[in-house]
């Protein structure tokens, strides 16, 4: 069980403690934590399990914030680094963000969250929806009326009625005016292409998002015109198995607001919607670099937000990178980017110039990742598509809507 | 609120950006004491209070010691307005352990508000009272967890179970009984919430006591789907170890590798070996090296230690599994619907459910289904960082075990740039043990892609993967030398970029791999040689040339080629060789003579001159390495140096030749691979840190919970429940078992005695002080004695000249280079006074007074019993009749003795009765307990003339042990396997010898015949020796110690745990002047960490006490 909770800031200031059993946990281990990661920060930083010489330590960084927890027994290291995302999702939710300022400025709340979202080290409470109705987030209005009237109890004084529910993460007694319900496919494409320009591997990490606002208890069922491409998916609890299982439909009741109802992923794709082709070539202490860009399968919809993004070899001395289209940045930490935007029709974009290398560097033998970003509204590129929902146990008829996205995830080409 | 607005000209800028922060508790955070606390917290206003607790909880956060505050915090616990409520809370639970008294005054409000209306206001205070872990007030949160336990709220019943094991925490065993029974309750809960929370409760409180979860089995496999995710988690953990002690592993799963004969066809004809041979087929499906699954398999039962401990004697293990403890996965009702439940678990978001319910079906599940978890396992792979290389650790072990698991999904394992450093590293590890013939081309494609990552850390364990593939896949060996050989290549090598440094990593590592690959099959990789030897001009990194010039050097007969080549090379070498580096001219020198040895007529005496040429220029080599290496090597060959060669050489010429022969001529095989890995159950931190973290447990014994058991189970709950006392009836105690595993007791303790007396007899009475030289051999050369610190050792000898006294200055060698000095205090066995207790003291018995102390001796009845020497006497003037001293529940006990779940109550021996104690009369008795190290004390009735008293027996944690005799190697040695995590260290003072010197200053006309260093070893050995059953070790002190300076003298002890003989090191360090308080350091190494925490304390509280006077 974890035995005690930290909150670092990125310059390793201990921001909040939170000791969750008898067994105290001096602060003194995040003097030795940081010290540690600074003296060896490729490889501590990112360990997410540390054993310390009196804690085991688990991890996780996000926006610069570190989320430190100890424990001195054995426990699912994965429950543990599991309970800190939670921890910063719920938190990043409510106070819009994370960094150093909004915890410091918000540290109540965060203590407050903190004791309902875990008991003597094991985790209660961490339904978002059932938390910000125990622990109203910060908001302009609350703001406000705290300055106004200097009331500032954000503590709700009643339980929940979720917490007995048999559906715990929904709120019970809604009442929205207009009762409406989004699904939002979002797709993340992962590809590598590897030196030779063979695609090696290709696939689509997708969610299915709902953001539903819809009153009561209604129960609500997903189909798909083609399921058999869902093999491999994660759920949301909310989601029963039994359909699933028999006639692979989603029935679920949903909690209130935007939430992740599933992900999947889709294998072994063989085409991707646009090509990147570097070119290099280096002689004599410089290197020609050249990269194209263009549409290689129509997705039907355009592609926007085209980004490039390389690293450029320790070697390179400098740099002269000119595209003839978008813009090209070259950051200090030899970041090299290229933004495009959108693909014009008439020309393919292309960006081209040489690297020089430092002396007595002949041959660049190092090759750089080029790694692309780019987003398509309107499109799933793995195919799948929404069937119909029903909506059932619900006074009014709602509003539904539909969306879809695909934007490029971990899409890389090798040079 | 306003204040931050009073505004200055120049902190304007700060105002405003406060202006975004109106409203949050900025400057509460920024400076929370810019107020007076003391009057915002006795204000009437709600809001007032809260701004002063908001300040508190800011210093809190802050790390600020604000306990002073307390009693008025205490007081606003009444407070009607829940966020102050709230606010108090939190802080409360932070400083309650540090304040108890004042911590009492809540509970009055606690009770009150555990009657409330609202369930939050009843959960809340139930959280906190039970968090604020005062003994005194047990009881009454014992009855409040057992009031809410069946609150109508889901939410309280929830909180109840998370109390529990914060009563646990306390270790009260009249609560133990209560506990279990509340935890069976909430487990029946119809409420999956309630259900998830008590499976927690059950995990940290007793999850050995299984026949609990045994009557609920199949509800709790129904409801697992429903559970939250936090508690499935636990939960899959439970029902896993319950299925395995209940019913067996299962026989079509990977575990059946520790069936009898299931890698033998030896048996024919009965029935079950042809189900065997079924199995068998099945099972080679996917697995290529039995002896690993085996060895996994069995590390998962037995726990790393044990194994390795058991691997000598494997026949006793494969006997012992008989086919009796497996059942079947496909037939078997209660596997089936534990691999039907966890099934669904694996879609979960949740990475830790995947990842637990994973680890069942890998156990559980047959073989051939066990590809259900790889899907989900690998889904796991897009979600955080952090989890994605806990997983990866996971799926690392799966990998190695059954490489076809994941072999459909190498694509998985290719690195993308964002990985972290440590991720790509496993994902290489991975791929290269997942390949097969038909994947590896493609494996090979991506790593040529590697070699070039700019990260060239990265690109050296490419290098190593591509050299583990080749050794798994002879058949691709030719193709990955190739490929290694162009990393090597001069071209690569002149042009490379960056850092050197980051280069030479890479190729050192190229022809490392090169050098393993080789090493399978020398003649066919004979171009590789060559084309290596080529490059060694280019090469200019020592580690790298150093490596060809040894492979140049041992294959140096292989093929048609090579043997011309290599002494060509070696001319060429020998003639810079001054110009090398060190470890070139090694390699250099055992290149020449394994030449010299392999080579024949012409090449003889080339190779010959040589040879004596680099011996030449290694003689008035700057190394003293070197020059004796070449001295070495000359006498070892001197036949062939000799005048007229190697025909005439003399008889005795022989040994030496042989001699040289063998270290040189032999060839070296391919060894096989060595599994170092050590396994731990998956999912398990135990698997990441590769070392068993304290609270690991392995599977339990398959089949170990028979039907008795369970049914035994089941009535401890509703024993007590009638009985309705707080006494400790003792059916269900297996809760301490978790801290304690008991493992079966094995040592002998007659001769340990005997040694133990023995080396007492063989030190004699007077002290002996001995300088060990350690680990050195002694060193011939007397220039060496001027190294050594000798002024600081001759004013100690100078001190000591008074070899027929007290001290003898024994064994000391001028010559040895001395480190430390090692002093052998002789018998002191008289100075042990053991402390003694009062049981009873006369004025409350009648009379009758009883002291006890621990003994010393090993309990004559059983190894794992504390022997308490019991003194009976009369001090009335009338005789006293029937003494003898019962457990406070005698009755209870007696009734149950037989009954197997009550071992872990204290109890004791039942003594022999004393008819008759005269007045005046003494009679000891000597009384076996054992304790099952329970600190708290023990409650016993004394009888006499038909009357009981009640008495109370305090357990001494010194006396849990016995003297282990080890010597300091074995001790540093031991000390050094229990490092970090079972490494604990506590300050404290140490005054004890200040008396005794002062006497001895005091004796003026007696010559002082004892050094000031030994007083003090011997009072503090006397003293750890008269607390705690250790054994001495040794005495060390630092050489250059001035005379009245003690800082660096160490003791150290050694004792192993009784009941699981466990051992146990402690090391005292002294610092400090002699005859001022010394500051003793008491560092304890102990695999129980419960245990050694405690018994640390204790040498901590006992040390500064003032010495007996008696």
């Amino acid at each position: 069980m974890l035995q005690c909770i930290f909150l670092l800031s990125d310059s390793g200031e201990v921001m909040l403690e939170k000791q969750l059993t008898g067994h105290r946990v001096d602060r003194s281990i995040c003097a030795w934590f940081w010290e540690q990661s600074v003296s060896q920060p490729d490889s501590f930083k990112v360990l997410p399990v540390i054993a310390s010489p009196t804690h085991y330590l688990f991890q996780i960084v996000r926006e610069g914030i570190t989320f430190l927890a100890c424990t001195q027994v054995e426990m699912q290291p994965l429950m543990g680094i599991e309970f800190l995302c939670r921890v910063a999702d719920v938190l990043s939710d409510y106070l819009g963000g994370l960094n150093e300022d909004v915890i410091k400025d918000n540290f109540v709340i965060v203590y407050e969250l903190l004791d309902e979202m875990i008991d003597n080290g094991f985790p209660l409470t961490t339904e978002p929806n059932i938390l910000r109705d125990m622990i109203a987030p910060p908001n302009i209005v609350s703001k406000m009326l705290s300055v106004v009237t200097g009331n500032t109890s954000n503590v709700s004084d009643t339980l929940p009625g979720a917490t007995s529910s048999c559906v715990p993460w929904r709120t019970t007694q809604l009442k929205h005016a207009n009762n409406d319900v989004y699904v939002n496919l979002v797709e993340e494409l992962d590809a590598i292409i590897n030196s030779d320009g063979v695609l090696v591997k290709c696939e689509i990490f997708g969610v299915v998002e709902v953001n539903s606002h819809l009153s009561g208890i209604p129960d609500l069922t997903l189909s798909f015109a083609n399921p058999s491409i869902l093999n491999d998916v994660q759920f949301h609890p909310c989601i029963r198995f039994r359909p699933w299982e028999s006639e692979k439909v989603l029935s679920f009741v949903p909690p209130d607001g935007l939430f992740k109802l599933m992900s999947y992923r889709v294998k072994k794709l063989r085409n991707t919607p646009i090509y990147v082709k570097p070119q290099m070539s280096s002689e004599s202490g410089t290197c020609r670099l050249s990269v194209m860009v263009g549409i290689r399968n129509d997705p039907g919809k355009a592609v926007d937000s085209l980004v490039v993004q390389f690293q450029l070899p320790h070697c390179v001395s400098s740099a002269n990178l000119t595209a003839n289209h978008g813009t090209v940045n070259i950051l200090a930490d030899k970041t090299c980017s290229w933004s495009i935007g959108r693909i014009p029709k008439d020309k393919a974009p292309q960006m081209s110039g040489t690297l020089v290398l430092e002396d007595g560097v002949e041959q660049l033998q190092v090759k750089p990742t080029f790694c692309v970003g780019f987003k398509i509204m309107g499109v799933a590129l793995s195919g799948l598509k929404i069937n119909k929902l029903d909506v059932k146990n619900l006074p009014t008829p709602a509003h539904k809507g539909f969306r879809a996205q695909t934007e490029a995830g971990q899409y890389e080409v090798r040079s | 609120m306003f204040t931050q607005f009073g505004t200055t000209a120049e902190n304007f800028s700060k105002a405003s950006t406060m202006v975004f922060r109106i409203g949050t508790d900025a400057h509460l955070y920024d400076d929370p004491d810019d107020v007076s606390i003391s009057p915002l917290l006795d204000s009437k206003f709600d809001s007032e209070k809260c701004e002063a607790l908001k300040r508190l909880l800011a210093l809190i956060a802050q790390g600020l010691d604000v306990s002073n505050y307390f009693p008025q915090v205490v007081k606003n616990v009444a407070s009607q307005s829940l966020e102050v409520k709230k606010l108090v809370y939190l802080y409360l639970l932070h400083y309650a352990e540090r304040r108890p008294n004042e911590a009492l005054l809540s509970i009055n409000i606690f009770q009150r508000d555990l009657g409330d209306q609202n369930p939050l206001v009843r959960a809340w205070a139930l959280r906190t009272m039970a968090g604020i872990r005062l003994h005194v007030i047990s009881p009454l949160v014992l009855v409040a967890v057992r009031k809410c336990s069946r609150d109508p709220s889901v939410y309280v019943r929830k909180c109840a179970a998370n109390a529990l094991p914060k009563l646990h925490d306390l270790r009260l065993e009249e609560n133990a009984t209560s506990i279990i029974e509340i935890i069976g309750i909430l487990l029946n809960d119809n409420s999956p919430g309630v259900v998830g929370a008590a499976a927690a409760a059950f995990a940290s409180v007793c999850p050995n006591n299984l026949p609990l979860i045994g009557r609920n089995y199949k509800r709790l496999c129904e409801i697992l789907p429903d559970v939250e995710e936090w508690g499935q988690i636990i939960l899959i953990g439970i029902l896993l170890r319950y299925v395995i002690a209940r019913h067996g592993l299962a026989k079509e799963s990977i575990m059946a590798s520790l069936l009898p004969n299931i890698f033998n066809n030896e048996n024919t004809g009965s029935e079950s070996d042809t189900d065997y041979l079924e199995i068998k087929k099945t099972y080679e499906i996917g697995i290529q090296e039995p002896e690993l699954v085996a060895m996994v398999s069995r590390s998962y039962l037995a726990g790393h230690d044990k194994y390795l401990s058991h691997l000598n004697n494997s026949d006793t293990i494969s006997s012992e599994n008989t086919s009796s403890r497996f059942t079947s996965s496909k037939n078997d009702e209660n596997v089936k619907i534990l691999l039907q439940c966890t099934s669904p678990l694996l879609w979960s978001r949740n990475s830790a459910v995947v990842l637990a319910a994973a680890g069942v079906h890998w156990i559980m599940a047959p073989v051939e289904e066990i590809s259900k978890i790889v899907k989900p396992l690998l889904f796991l792979l897009r979600s955080s960082d952090a989890s994605k290389y806990v997983v990866l650790c996971n799926i690392q072990v799966f990998a190695k075990v059954m490489p076809s698991l994941f072999g459909q999904n190498i694509e998985d394992f290719f690195i993308s740039s964002s990985d972290a450093y440590q991720v790509k590293a496993l994902k290489l590890e991975i791929l290269s043990s997942i390949a097969t013939d038909a994947s590896i081309s493609v494996i090979f494609q991506e790593f040529q892609d590697y070699v070039r990552d700019p990260d060239r850390r990265f690109a050296a364990n490419t290098v190593v993967a591509i050299g583990l593939c080749a050794k798994k896949n002879p058949q691709v060996a030719h193709t990955c030398v190739e490929g290694l050989l162009a990393l090597t290549s001069p071209k690569s090598i002149n042009s490379t970029s960056g850092s050197m440094d980051d280069e030479a990593v890479v190729l050192i590592q190229a022809i490392t791999s090169i050098k393993d690959i080789i090493k399978q099959d020398p003649p066919s990789h004979e171009n590789a040689i060559i084309c290596l030897i080529r490059n060694l001009d280019a090469i200019k990194v020592p580690v790298a040339r150093a490596m060809i010039v040894w492979i140049a050097g041992e294959y140096n007969s292989v093929g048609n080629i090579i043997p011309k080549m290599v002494p060509v090379i070696l001319r060429f070498l020998a003639r810079d060789f001054p110009s090398e580096s060190i470890e070139t001219k090694y390699q250099i020198l055992n290149a020449a003579v394994k030449v010299l040895l392999n080579s024949k007529g012409e090449d003889f005496h080339t190779a010959k001159s040589v040879l004596s040429y680099v011996l030449d220029l290694a003689k008035f080599d700057l190394n003293y390495d070197i020059r004796d290496r070449a001295r070495v090597l000359r006498k070892l060959l001197s036949c062939y140096f000799s005048s007229s060669g190697l025909e005439e050489k003399e008889d005795n010429d022989e040994i030496p030749l042989l001699l040289a022969e063998h270290i040189f001529g032999e060839t070296i095989k391919a060894s096989t691979e060595m599994f170092n890995n050590r396994f731990y159950l998956p999912g398990s931190l135990s698997q990441i840190v590769f070392h068993a973290a304290p609270g690991y447990e392995p599977l339990p014994e398959p089949c170990s919970l028979t039907e008795s058991d369970m049914v035994k189970g089941l009535e401890g709950p509703t024993q007590t429940e009638d009985n309705d006392s707080d006494v400790d009836s003792g059916s269900l105690n297996e809760e301490e078992g978790s801290y304690y595993s008991e493992d079966s007791v094995t040592a002998s303790t007659g001769t340990d005695n005997e040694s133990a007396a023995s080396e007492s007899d063989n030190n004699n009475t007077d002290s002996l002080i001995n300088f060990s030289d350690v680990g050195k051999p002694q060193e011939a050369a007397n220039g060496l004695s001027e190294f050594m610190s000798k002024g600081a050792l001759e004013s100690w000898l100078d001190d000591n000249d008074n070899p027929g006294s007290s001290q003898n200055v024994a064994g000391i060698d001028n010559n040895e280079r001395i480190s430390s000095a090692r002093i052998s205090i002789g018998d002191i066995s008289t100075r042990i006074k053991p402390k003694i207790y009062t049981l009873l003291d006369p004025t409350y018995g009648n009379g009758l007074k009883v002291v006890y102390k621990y003994s010393s001796e090993v309990s004559t009845m059983s190894p794992s019993l504390v022997s308490v020497d019991t003194i009976f006497e009369n001090c009335s003037s009338d005789p006293m009749t029937k003494l003898f001293l019962t457990h406070e529940d005698y009755e209870l006990l007696d009734q149950g003795s037989s009954s197997e779940s009550q071992k872990d109550v204290p109890d004791f021996v039942p003594m022999e009765k004393i008819a008759i104690l005269e007045p005046g009369q003494t009679i000891k008795r000597v009384i076996h307990v054992h304790f099952h190290h329970h600190l708290l004390p023990m409650k016993l009735i004394l009888w006499f003339n038909d009357k009981k008293h009640p008495v109370k027996l305090r357990p001494d944690i010194g006396y849990f042990i016995k003297p282990f005799i080890m010597d300091l190697d074995v001790f540093s040695q031991k000390e050094s396997q229990l490092p970090g995590m079972f490494e604990y260290t506590r300050r404290c003072s140490f005054t004890d010898h200040l008396a005794e010197l002062a006497s001895d200053d005091k004796d003026g006309d007696v010559p002082s015949t004892k050094d000031s260093f030994l007083i003090i070893c011997e009072s503090l050995a006397s003293k750890m020796l008269s607390n705690a059953n250790l054994h001495l070790v040794s005495v060390n002190m630092p050489v250059d110690a001035n005379l009245n300076d003690a800082s660096g003298l160490c003791l150290r002890f050694s004792g192993e745990i009784l009941s699981n003989s466990i051992p146990c090191l402690v090391s005292v360090t002294l610092d400090g002047k002699s005859f001022e308080p010394l500051n003793a350091t008491v560092k304890i190494n102990c695999e129980e960490t419960v245990f050694g925490l405690n018994l640390l304390n204790r040498i901590v509280n006992f040390l500064p006490e003032p010495r007996l006077t008696s």
